[in-house]
């Protein structure tokens, strides 16, 4: 990396702040939308008066507070957490196609919560959140070392394929447990598909360090993600040392994607495809790839909510549904365009 | 439901007229419309969890059961005595076809559920279990004081002895609780009640003609709250946890049938916006699973409780 | 042993293989004929071996004792032919599709076929309300249909197997969310018949299953012969292969229906039994050790792994029948770790 920064490398950079501030404010209006979106009709006026001054009596203010706002926040956290992660893990892996579904940290973390519920007879969601983080971590080192194998290493093609197959025994252990428990079945299918509602405060604030913590991990090894996206061969060159910045990197994406399951249930494709879309704006550098999938990706993930709040009344569909349908097709997309291998 | 009354009580007239030692020919219907006749009464009887749970209580027992899951999780099968019986299925739609034949059944009974078209277990079951004896069964209807009688009359034709001492006991308990909860709902006529199942994502406020129980509680002069809308076959409306104080009753049952809806239910900050909730006016919902009179009884007695306590101002 | 002299000959070569493939084909077929006689004699319902083999001769001699006859013939033999046909068909859409796309990873229960068959399957039953015979043919057009989808998708002046096997693992996220979706919109016991059939299993095989499964195998396999010969071509990489036009294209398209209908047929009779396309090719191949491309015995391998595991589903816990699809799951997550020690040692993934 050069040091002098030429005039039109200033300018890139002030048109890249002016975006950052822009998605803030997007992320803020749909912040609102969402604190004014839901089966209950509550004019924007009673929801902005609920918020600076709170009458606990008030059965609209109790939703605004009690549901909404947390339900707005774990929102912002799981998206935020989830963007980060999947930018982390492409630039770390160098893969295109790594995200916390496609590498099985969902199954792993319902595998988790499904011996929670069924063994140790857990009934509340706050109590998943320590087992969804464990199998999300778990699980996601059983993939990255199965798609290690062989000479090549962890190529896209591998990393997926490998995903997909512990994801597979996963689920049919999953599937032996809740047939043999309806119990537990019930329970478990309303976690199982990803979902912001019914989220409390107590669930923000379990997972809130986490994320903390793996954002300001994340954000640190920005620069070394700039520099393993060169090659290993230049990284080591310019004296990185390539095994560490993968570790912290993994670190990084695991607590992030933990959490972020942990808090909301599995959410797919909003990790791999907010980095892509992210990239396509900024160019190559992680220092700007980074913060911006951190504020796309709740915006993305809050409109998905919002979308199957309102789809099919009086039920509601939830998010991970939406951002399935959402994303799918983007991911196809992004495989028919062009050869993913580079990154 | 009356015909088949009928033919039970036409099958019962038929024995006490003929010889009383010869082997009698059997013969009973179901409410799919099929008549079940063989040459003698059936000795080897496989039941499903809810059969069993009906005629355990009044001395007939089956050889097998098979349940929809864990048989220690089966509600109907709760405090039955079952030792000696074979479980053969412990899944929903499995059983095992080896076990169940190695038992050499004379008849299956299982439960017929007319809005599904189905017999209890599903059609796998049925299949599988009609190569080895013919299926009957009462069908599930309107009343669970009906649905036990049914299991009286088929019981009796399956020659059990209904003035036996704990089968009256059974049912002069539950008179005499069915009695004190009549008492109970005419001594507070304003109460209202709303029977639901709470899940993580909504509140499912139940339709009082989608639960057989629910009816017989209605014409025992409970004032049931009915929703307005019921969305899932008339069995529900589904109401957001933002609208869960879309009915204020003055007590509210809470199905029962897994221990952790209660809790669910607690866990939502919105349960409370129901002023009962708030007020702990909560009960139990025996929610479908009710099969003899000595959990009938059990159940009515704790409803007479939450009635008797709880305050009939609370909804406007 | 005269040609012995020939070893490092061309033909001592190819005798060599010939005879590794034939001592594996025979090798396999004696143990599926060991599994066989065991899931004929064993149950719970005790039949001494000399009743099961005078039940089996039933029909041309007359019957022995009906209730032994019923589990013989009506339970027992329905279950064990079922679990061959079907492995035999898992096992061969496996090899077709690991040969096509040349990555052991890629078998059909990976790649999304068995979502499209799994997520129609289940809003046949909790949307429609249908049961049995409907299910399966709900479940067949549902993995015929995600495999066109897939192949449509991958197509961009030819399919690649990249494009594929990441485009099928896109819609199979897809499809998950369906049925997750579904799951949460169901009653509990609709849930639990839909997640029955999802697992895959055996119990209450009846001999309908079994011929018309037969039948679609006795159709389905001349066109596998027919179609492997061009597969030489194929093999020899997509970079020579283009040489040869557009036939090459047509070729691939037609074994990869073959593979897509072996596999929906055996889904449809049994369920998305997981894992037996998956194992069944590199099984083969490890046994061949370079003798060939192994699909006469990917088949065998995968009828004796879906026998084996139902026998070990229907007798491994005193109290419980498992379906065979949680076996064949468990045997998968093993022979992923053996794949993971075997490689780590040699080096490369198959």
């Amino acid at each position: 990396m050069s040091q002098e920064a030429a005039p039109h490398h200033r300018r890139r950079a002030a048109a890249l702040g002016l975006g950052l501030l822009a998605l803030s404010l997007a992320l803020l209006a749909i912040i609102v939308l969402s604190m004014t979106t839901g089966a209950r009709a509550i004019p924007l006026d009673t929801v902005w008066r609920a918020l600076i001054a709170a009458d606990p009596t008030a059965t609209e203010h109790r939703i605004i507070w009690d549901l909404r706002l947390p339900r707005t926040l774990v929102g912002v956290m799981v998206g935020l957490a989830l963007g980060l992660a999947g930018a982390v893990l492409q630039g770390a892996t160098r893969n295109p196609l790594a995200d916390p579904a496609i590498l099985g940290i969902h199954s792993g973390a319902a595998l988790f919560v499904v011996l929670g519920v069924a063994v140790l007879g857990l009934t509340q969601l706050s109590q998943y959140v320590w087992l969804a983080f464990a199998g999300a971590g778990a699980a996601m080192l059983v993939v990255y070392s199965v798609a290690s194998l062989g000479r090549e290493g962890a190529t896209p093609i591998k990393l997926a394929l490998a995903g997909a197959a512990i994801t597979a025994v996963l689920q049919s252990i999953i599937s032996a447990i809740l047939l043999t428990s309806p119990r537990t079945l019930d329970e478990v299918r309303f976690w199982q598909v990803g979902s912001l509602a019914g989220r409390s405060m107590d669930i923000a604030l379990q997972v809130c360090p986490f994320i903390a913590a793996g954002i300001v991990l994340a954000l640190s090894v920005a620069r070394l993600l700039d520099g393993l996206s060169m090659g290993e061969d230049v990284a080591r060159a310019l004296g990185q040392r390539v095994g560490l910045s993968r570790a912290l990197a993994g670190l990084a994406a695991v607590i992030l994607a933990g959490a972020a399951t942990a808090a909301a249930g599995p959410i797919a494709f909003v990790g791999l495809t907010v980095p892509h879309v992210a990239r396509a704006i900024t160019g190559p550098s992680y220092r700007w790839i980074l913060p911006y999938s951190m504020l796309m990706a709740p915006i993305l993930l809050l409109g998905a909510d919002i979308i199957g709040r309102v789809i099919a009344p009086p039920g509601e569909v939830q998010v991970g549904i939406v951002t399935a349908f959402l994303g799918a097709p983007f991911f196809i997309a992004l495989v028919r365009r062009r050869k993913l291998a580079a990154l | 439901m009356l015909s088949r009354r009928l033919t039970a009580l036409l099958a019962l007239s038929g024995l006490a007229l003929a010889a009383p030692v010869a082997a009698e020919p059997w013969i009973y219907s179901d409410g799919a419309g099929q008549t079940v006749a063989l040459d003698e009464v059936p000795q080897r009887i496989i039941a499903s969890q809810d059969a069993a749970a009906g005629l355990i209580p009044l001395g007939i027992r089956p050889v097998g059961i098979y349940a929809d899951g864990p048989i220690a999780d089966a509600k109907a099968l709760q405090g039955l005595d079952l030792s000696g019986i074979e479980i053969i299925g412990q899944a929903w739609g499995e059983v095992d076809i080896e076990k169940a034949a190695a038992l050499e059944p004379d008849l299956v009974i299982a439960e017929y559920w007319p809005l599904d078209k189905a017999w209890s277990g599903g059609e796998k079951v049925e299949v599988a279990l009609s190569y080895l004896a013919p299926i009957t069964g009462v069908t599930q209807g309107a009343s669970i004081l009906t649905l036990i009688e049914d299991y009286e009359a088929l019981a009796q034709s399956l020659g059990a002895d209904l003035s036996a001492p704990q089968i009256a006991a059974d049912k002069a308990e539950f008179s005499a609780a069915l009695d004190a909860f009549k008492a109970a709902a005419a001594a507070k006529p304003d109460l209202t009640v709303l029977a639901v199942w709470a899940g993580a994502d909504a509140l499912y406020v139940a339709a009082t003609a989608g639960s057989a129980e629910l009816v017989d509680f209605k014409s025992w002069g409970l004032k049931l709250i009915d929703p307005e809308i019921a969305d899932d076959r008339g069995y529900w409306e589904t109401l957001s946890w933002e609208n869960a104080d879309k009915y204020q009753p003055d007590l509210i049952i809470v199905d029962n049938r897994s221990p952790t809806t209660i809790e669910t239910a607690r866990s939502q900050p919105t349960w409370t916006l129901m002023k009962a909730a708030a007020a702990g006016q909560v009960a139990d919902w025996p929610a479908f699973w009710l099969r003899n009179y000595r959990h009938y009884a059990l159940a009515l007695n704790d409803l007479t409780t939450a009635i008797k306590a709880a305050d009939a101002g609370l909804a406007p | 042993m005269t040609l012995a002299v020939e070893i490092e000959t061309v033909s001592g070569v190819r005798l060599r293989q010939f005879r590794r493939r034939r001592a594996v084909l025979v090798g396999l077929a004696v143990a599926l004929l060991v599994a066989f006689a065991l899931a004929l004699n064993l149950g719970d319902y005790p039949v001494p071996p000399g009743d099961v083999l005078r039940s089996l001769l039933s029909p041309l001699t007359g019957a022995v004792n009906k209730g032994v006859d019923f589990i013989v013939l009506q339970v027992r033999l329905p279950r064990a032919i079922l679990a061959i046909l079907s492995g035999a068909a898992f096992g061969l859409a496996g090899i077709i599709f690991q040969t096509l796309l040349r990555n052991p990873l890629a078998s059909p229960d990976i790649i999304g076929i068995a979502h499209g068959a799994s997520a129609a399957a289940v809003f046949c039953i909790i949307i429609l309300g249908w049961s049995g015979l409907s299910v399966s043919l709900g479940a067949l057009a549902g993995a015929v249909l995600t495999a066109i989808a897939i192949y449509l998708l991958a197509w961009r002046n030819g399919v690649t197997a990249y494009r594929v096997v990441l485009i099928g693992i896109g819609a199979a996220a897809m499809l998950g969310a369906v049925i997750s979706y579904l799951f949460t919109r169901a009653r509990l016991n609709e849930v639990q018949q839909a997640l029955a059939w999802l697992v895959g299993s055996l119990n209450a095989a009846r001999p309908g299953d079994a011929i018309v499964l037969a039948v679609a195998l006795l159709i389905l396999l001349p066109l596998l012969f027919g179609l492997v010969r061009a597969l030489e071509a194929l093999e020899l990489g997509d970079d020579t292969a283009t040489a040869l036009g557009a036939r090459v294209e047509l070729t691939r398209l037609g074994l990869m229906l073959v593979a897509v209908s072996f596999a929906a047929f055996a889904t449809a009779a049994v369920g998305p039994v997981g894992f037996v396309a998956f194992v069944s090719g590199p099984i083969a191949r490890r046994l061949l050790d370079g003798a060939g491309r192994g699909f006469a015995q990917a088949a065998l391998v995968g009828s004796l792994v879906m026998l084996v595991s139902d026998l070990v589903a229907q007798h491994a816990l005193p109290s419980v029948q498992l379906p065979v699809g949680v076996v064949t799951g468990a045997f998968g997550a093993l022979f992923l770790l053996w794949l993971l020690i075997a490689s780590g040692r040699s080096g490369r993934v198959n």
